[in-house]
C-alpha cells in the first residue's frame, strides 16, 4: 500500500457542481434482492416502506427495484462520470439500507482513492506569485520617452 | 483398470495460486527488472517497499516541516532579516500562523509576508527599546496585551 503503488487524485468537484444548482450526481440506483431469503429482509421492509419517499426526494435518480433469486442483496449506485458502486446490504435493517442510500446519493461518482491534498483553489495566488524579482527594487529608472535625443 | 496405485498418487493441489500471487504482485508491477514478475522476488520487494513506506510517513512529516522553514527563512533574509528573529517576535505578538501557511503565504502572497516581517520588526524594536530604554512607559502599541 505504498504512495506510489496506489493510485491518488486531487480534490475537485465534478464540473464545480454546487457553485451554481447542485445537480445530484447519481443517475441510477438498482435494489437487487430476493423475494423470500432471510437476508434481504431489510432490503423488502425498506421497499414497502421508504423507497418511494426516496425516489420523490431525489427527482434526477432513476430508482430500479429488480427481485431476483439471489443469495446476496446488493445496491448497484451508477453516476453521471461512469463510475458504478455496489454495496451489500444482507442482514441490515430498513434504517440502516435508508443510511447506505443517502451515503450514496451525497457521493459525488468520484473514485474513493487517497487525496493528495485536503484543499484545492483555481486562484491560489492574489498578490501575484513570487518570483525573483518581486523584492528587487529596481535598478535601472524609469522608461522614459527619448525626446531628448530627438531633438 | 489393473494398476490402481497410480491413481492414489494424484494430489489435488488448491485452486487460488494464480490469485493469491496476482494480489502480491500487483503491489510489484511498478517496480525494474524481475522483481515486477517473477514472485519470489517480488515477495521480498514487496515487503521492503511497505516497510520504507511505513517509516516515510514519519519521515515525511519532518521533511515538510524542514522545507516549510528553510522557505520562510529566505524569505525573511529577502527582507533583512532572520529566521529566529522572525518566529520568536511573531509568537511575542501572539501571531499564531504555522509553518505551512507562512511559506505558503511566502509564495503566493509576498506583500502579506512583507507585512509579517514588518510586524516582526517593530515588535524586536520595541523590546529593544524596553530592554535597553529609560525604563519609561514604552510608547509600543503591539507588546501590550489587552486584559479583558
Amino acid at each position: 500500500m505504498t504512495s506510489r503503488g496506489t493510485p491518488s487524485r486531487f480534490l475537485r468537484s465534478v464540473l464545480q457542481n454546487g457553485v451554481g444548482r447542485y445537480v445530484c450526481q447519481l443517475k441510477r440506483v438498482s435494489i437487487i434482492f430476493s423475494k423470500k431469503a432471510q437476508g434481504s429482509l431489510g432490503v423488502r421492509d425498506f421497499i414497502e416502506e421508504g423507497v418511494v419517499d426516496y425516489a420523490k426526494k431525489n427527482p434526477g435518480t432513476v430508482v430500479y427495484v429488480s427481485p431476483q433469486p439471489c443469495r446476496v442483496p446488493k445496491i448497484v449506485a451508477e453516476y453521471l462520470n461512469g463510475n458504478t458502486k455496489e454495496e451489500l446490504v444482507t442482514n441490515k435493517t430498513s434504517q440502516q439500507v435508508l443510511e447506505v442510500l443517502t451515503k450514496l446519493t451525497d457521493q459525488s461518482g468520484l473514485d474513493i482513492i487517497r487525496i493528495r491534498k485536503p484543499f484545492h483553489t483555481d486562484s491560489p495566488s492574489i498578490q501575484g506569485k513570487w518570483h525573483p524579482f518581486t523584492n528587487r527594487p529596481p535598478s535601472a529608472g524609469f522608461i522614459r520617452p527619448q525626446s531628448q535625443h530627438a531633438e | 483398470m489393473v494398476f490402481l496405485t497410480l491413481s492414489c498418487w494424484i494430489r489435488n493441489r488448491g485452486p487460488d495460486r494464480f490469485w493469491k500471487v496476482q494480489e502480491l504482485l500487483k503491489h510489484a508491477r511498478h517496480f525494474r527488472g524481475r522483481k515486477n514478475r517473477c514472485y519470489k522476488l517480488a515477495v521480498l520487494a514487496v515487503r521492503r517497499a511497505f516497510v520504507y513506506s511505513t517509516k516515510g510517513r514519519r519521515f515525511k512529516k519532518r521533511n515538510m516541516r524542514t522545507l516549510w522553514i528553510t522557505r520562510i527563512a529566505a524569505a525573511t533574509r529577502e527582507h533583512g532579516m532572520k529566521y529566529p528573529v522572525l518566529i520568536h517576535n511573531l509568537t511575542k505578538c501572539s501571531v499564531q500562523l504555522n509553518r505551512r501557511v507562512m511559506s505558503d503565504l511566502a509564495i503566493t502572497e509576498p506583500r502579506t509576508f512583507l507585512s509579517l516581517a514588518k510586524l516582526a520588526r517593530a515588535r524586536q524594536q520595541e523590546g529593544f527599546q524596553a530592554a535597553l530604554g529609560d525604563g519609561k512607559e514604552p510608547p509600543g502599541v503591539l507588546s501590550r496585551i489587552m486584559l479583558q
